[in-house]
């Protein structure tokens, strides 16, 4: 792990981008049709440069060069949250997913757009504008999926209760989070964060009707903890941590799919990670 | 005094003279890229806006910026970067730069208002109106905000039935 926080910060949102700018890198060639085909590349173009950018904010503290930080870590140095290593799935998924993570991208930006540290303030707000198209493009076929016809709307909330429990890990707390708040770098906890997207989806889930998806899911990855450390007999019908009150979704206690923010992955990511720094490791130094 | 004034403006004559690669019409000049120039006792500093983070030709510009430079600044070093603070918007682009766009057939697209009415492919339809730079039309729609590269959107014009480019509308997000 980074001593420095503030490299914790970065490390974790351009790794965040870069993962599932991967991901969605996977559609190309593939999407249902041509014009999700161009969209998906073009948002993984813009993800990715996101991650460049913010690996460049980086350098200094990290000693090393962009190129460095995106290809030249071990994998359990990624400090990604584990929803964006997850492999595309189906259409419902790659939706679901898009969705839950570009809002969540979208509230992180805005709290970082009034950071102390100016520097990731104006990458923040220069990065924010770009990813309104981001959102705009998820909301759009999360509300096309939910108006169905009924295989759409089935496949999109299947997507969501697969999605849902690790899309919460994407605020799990920063190691070092606490001097990032003391001096205003990260002006509000993560913990803070979850509780805003949380009111979003939530309200969204509502407004189609489902939001039974935050009270039941498919079985959780292999990386969420439970009290005894085995796993538990017969399916949890809620999602952990998840909680109605006062007619709102709030967050109490626990994380699903926790640990990628201390580098802690799945195979998924092993995969992932062979591939997308197989050139680099293969011929050290090469240029385009 | 007097000559570092005229190397200055030798300088941004050079700068505005820097062509998009991906729009040959349009001057980084009129796309509101150029951010700061400083024309030291021994080097020039010059700062650019890229219009999207992702612009695959941000390398050439950059290159094309920094030789244009070199050959107007008299022996002295030159420095060309891209900033990011503050945003570059849709707003900086210069009225000269909207026609050179519409001339190219990329409409500027924050002329355009919401869709209203029945459109043909309600998902990807959200902004209609942005005129047409053929015929100039105001019956079009937006197929997709994703277009061929990361700055431009994909329209189509109902009236003279082409397909057109749109530029992406980026201004400061309401709070």
């Amino acid at each position: 792990m980074p001593d420095d926080p503030r490299l914790t910060l970065l490390l974790a949102l351009a790794d965040d981008e870069l993962v599932i700018g991967h991901r969605h890198s996977e559609w190309t060639g593939w999407a249902p049709h041509l014009e999700e085909d161009l969209a998906f590349s073009s948002i993984a173009q813009d993800e990715m440069a996101h991650a460049r950018l913010l690996y460049e904010l980086a350098e200094p503290l990290a000693g090393r060069e962009p190129d460095a930080l995106a290809l030249g870590r071990e994998p359990q140095e990624y400090l990604h949250a584990v929803i964006c290593e997850r492999p595309n799935g189906d259409w419902g998924y790659t939706s679901a997913r898009q969705y839950l993570y570009d809002l969540a991208d979208d509230i992180r930006l805005e709290a970082l757009e009034t950071s102390s540290w100016k520097e990731l303030a104006g990458v923040a707000a220069t990065i924010r504008l770009e990813e309104r198209y981001h959102v705009e493009h998820a909301e759009l076929w999360f509300r096309r999926l939910a108006e169905g016809p009924v295989q759409a709307r089935e496949r999109l909330a299947s997507g969501l209760e697969q999605a849902l429990p690790e899309a919460i890990a994407l605020f799990e707390a920063l190691p070092g989070e606490e001097a990032l708040s003391a001096d205003g770098t990260l002006p509000a906890t993560m913990e803070h964060l979850l509780g805003r997207w949380l009111e979003r989806v939530g309200a969204d889930l509502e407004a189609v009707s489902l939001d039974y998806v935050l009270t039941r899911h498919t079985r959780l990855g292999d990386l969420v903890p439970t009290s005894s450390g085995e796993a538990e007999e017969g399916p949890t019908l809620e999602v952990p941590g998840l909680e109605r009150e006062d007619g709102r979704w709030v967050h109490v206690g626990a994380f699903g799919g926790a640990g990628g923010r201390s580098g802690r992955h799945t195979d998924d990511f092993r995969e992932l990670w062979d591939e997308m720094t197989g050139l680099y490791r293969a011929i050290p130094g090469a240029t385009w | 005094m007097v000559t570092v004034v005229t190397l200055e403006s030798r300088v941004r004559a050079a700068l505005e003279a820097v062509m998009d690669p991906e729009i040959p019409t349009c001057s980084i000049a009129d796309l509101g890229m150029i951010q700061r120039v400083e024309v030291g006792a021994e080097a020039i500093e010059v700062d650019l806006l890229p219009t999207f983070v992702g612009c695959p030709a941000k390398d050439v510009i950059g290159a094309d910026a920094e030789a244009a430079v070199r050959e107007a600044a008299a022996g002295r070093e030159v420095r060309v970067r891209f900033v990011y603070d503050p945003p570059w918007t849709t707003e900086r682009i210069t009225a000269a730069g909207k026609a050179t766009l519409r001339e190219y057939g990329i409409s500027p697209h924050w002329e355009g208002g919401p869709a209203s009415g029945p459109v043909v492919v309600p998902l990807l339809s959200k902004k209609a109106g942005v005129p047409c730079p053929y015929c100039g039309s105001a019956e079009t729609v937006m197929e997709s905000a994703f277009g061929p590269t990361p700055c431009r959107a994909a329209h189509f014009c109902r009236a003279c039935r082409n397909a057109f480019e749109g530029f992406k509308r980026k201004e400061p997000l309401l709070p």
